[in-house]
């Protein structure tokens, strides 16, 4: 019946999704003007992620993740295409509707954990009671209680993680954008920091894009797995993951799980 | 070793270092001709700061640390953040700028006497010379040491500009532009000294020159004692500055 439905879909006239999408591109390309001439980062992107959603990039290095991703988060303006949000173009920044979480935690050295965590809603010059208040409900969230007025030195690295999500998370954002945030970590800490994620995305129903090199992650945490190709990067396979929820550690062991791991590393070999 | 003992360490050696000032010449060990004993040069010290002309040469060196420094310091780091930000004068200017930072400064004082003359004005503007290289080429650094990770983070969190300049830029280099000011103090400072010691008719260099040449063994080390005395009062002056404005420390 599904395949039926989709062998019948007619360009231009596709047949609504099931839920409201929060993030939707349409044949997006980049192309930087590098020194040695254009580079074209990105071609012919089209993707649409459901509210509510964990998806998730995999691609081999240089396939322009990093690229699509600040373009989703406004940081960066692509050459074509367009970038809707919750039915609303994306070209400059907005920390309402989009939160973003870099590779290294790149935490503010000078400020607690709980200023970082705030800086957001001090850049609005939102009143100290309320930056105080909601800072703290997210360090509580991200476990971090009673961490609150160390500075970033005094953290471990998936203490940090955990601050800059906090910080990512403090403005409510209903879309999260994550550009391997776990890939400083170390394997047992990193594991433990995608179970923390899932949790944390279950209390909060967030719309969540995730990059990672990790195809275990991958599984562990997607709804869905995007697959790029090598530089210019195309997206070529979709693969939906259909483990239950919530995820346990136990999963991975599945056979379920293994093939799953196997098709996506399958199509990154052809990828690269 | 604990705090206490370092520091029981540190003022053993300072005693032993003073005490074999006082009595190697006095027990004509070391000649005390060439290096008077430390009593002597104290009692000295203390009839010289009596001096009318001493306050004076006192307070024009001091006068002209100070003014040097005021101007040396916003000149290079406006300068110094200007080579950084802007992609064309970085060009331009960077390479002539670390070529000309090479050269020994001293050798333009006698261009600085020919177009002040011996005044107040060629220390000045000698020793503002000077620091200004060292403030620029630390600002421009300072500038560069902001992590574009850093401007990334507060841009995705909708910062504006002037925010981005006074919520990452400044804290972010408050730790090198504070070092930046002792080391341009140092600097500042000996190029005062060099400025005076070179040509003047007053000031606590040309005081020094002077007992130096006419072989006025207690008076030149009393003057040495002086001037480490002041430098260190500077040196400190900064550091007290930079105590209140660095509340985080790595
Ligand atoms: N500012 C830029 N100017 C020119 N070329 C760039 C720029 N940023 C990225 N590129 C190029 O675009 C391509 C994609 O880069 P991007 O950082 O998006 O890749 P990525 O998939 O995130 O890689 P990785 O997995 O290593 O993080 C690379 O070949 C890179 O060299
Ligand atoms: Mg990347």
């Amino acid at each position: 019946m599904a395949n039926l439905s989709q062998t019948m879909t007619v360009p231009g006239q596709q047949d609504t999704p099931p839920e409201k999408a929060a993030i939707e591109v349409a044949n997006l390309s980049h192309i930087y003007a590098g020194a040695q001439g254009a580079v074209p980062a990105l071609e012919d992107i089209s993707m649409s992620v459901g509210s509510g959603r964990f998806v998730v990039i995999v691609g081999p290095s240089g396939c322009g993740k990093t690229s699509l991703l600040m373009m989703l988060a406004g940081l960066r303006a692509q050459s074509q295409g367009t970038i809707l949000c919750h039915g609303r173009p994306i070209s400059n920044p907005d920390p309402q509707r989009v939160g973003v979480i870099f590779q290294e935690a790149s935490l503010y050295p000078w400020l607690t954990a709980l200023d970082n965590i705030e800086f957001p809603l001090s850049l609005r010059g939102a009143p100290r009671d309320e930056r105080r208040r909601r800072a703290q409900a997210m360090l509580i969230l991200v476990g971090l209680e009673g961490f609150g007025e160390r500075y970033p030195h005094e953290l471990s690295g998936g203490m940090k993680q955990r601050v800059s999500i906090a910080r990512g998370l403090v403005q409510d954002p209903p879309v999260l954008l994550m550009d391997e945030p776990f890939a400083a970590l170390d394997e047992q800490t990193r594991m433990t920091m995608g179970h923390e994620l899932l949790r944390i995305w279950s209390k909060t129903s967030k719309t969540v894009v995730f990059i990672t090199h990790s195809l275990t992650e991958a599984v562990f945490l997607a709804d869905e797995v995007l697959v790029m190709s090598a530089r210019p990067g195309r997206i070529i396979d979709r693969i939906a993951v259909t483990l239950t929820r919530p995820r346990t550690y136990e999963m991975m062991a599945t056979d379920a799980f293994g093939q799953l791991r196997e098709r996506i590393w399958h199509q990154i070999r052809k990828a690269d | 070793m604990s705090r206490a003992q370092i520091i029981m360490t540190r003022l053993a050696l300072l005693a032993l270092v003073l005490a074999a000032w006082e009595l190697l010449p006095r027990h004509q060990v070391v000649n005390p001709l060439l290096l008077p004993p430390l009593g002597d040069v104290l009692s000295m010290l203390g009839k010289l700061l009596l001096q009318a002309r001493v306050h004076e040469a006192i307070g024009v060196t001091a006068a002209e640390v100070v003014v040097a420094f005021l101007i040396a310091v916003p000149l290079g780091a406006v300068l110094g953040v200007l080579i950084a930000e802007s992609d064309y004068l970085g060009e331009v200017f960077k390479p002539m700028l670390f070529y000309v930072f090479s050269i020994p400064k001293s050798i333009f004082l006698p261009m600085f006497i020919l177009a002040f003359g011996i005044t107040f004005a060629q220390k000045v503007a000698y020793a503002a010379f000077t620091t200004t290289f060292v403030v620029m080429i630390s600002a421009a650094t300072a500038v560069e040491s902001v992590k574009q990770d850093y401007i990334l983070v507060a841009r995705s969190y909708g910062a504006t500009r002037a925010q981005i300049l006074m919520r990452v830029y400044v804290p972010s280099m408050m730790p090198l532009l504070l070092e930046a000011l002792r080391i341009s103090m140092i600097f500042n400072f000996t190029g005062v000294m060099i400025a005076e010691m070179y040509a003047s008719r007053t000031g606590i260099g040309h005081m020094i020159s002077g007992w130096g040449e006419n072989f006025q063994m207690p008076e030149l080390f009393a003057g040495v004692i002086l001037l480490s005395a002041v430098a260190v009062l500077f040196n400190e002056a900064v550091r007290f500055f930079e105590a209140r404005c660095s509340a985080w420390r790595t």
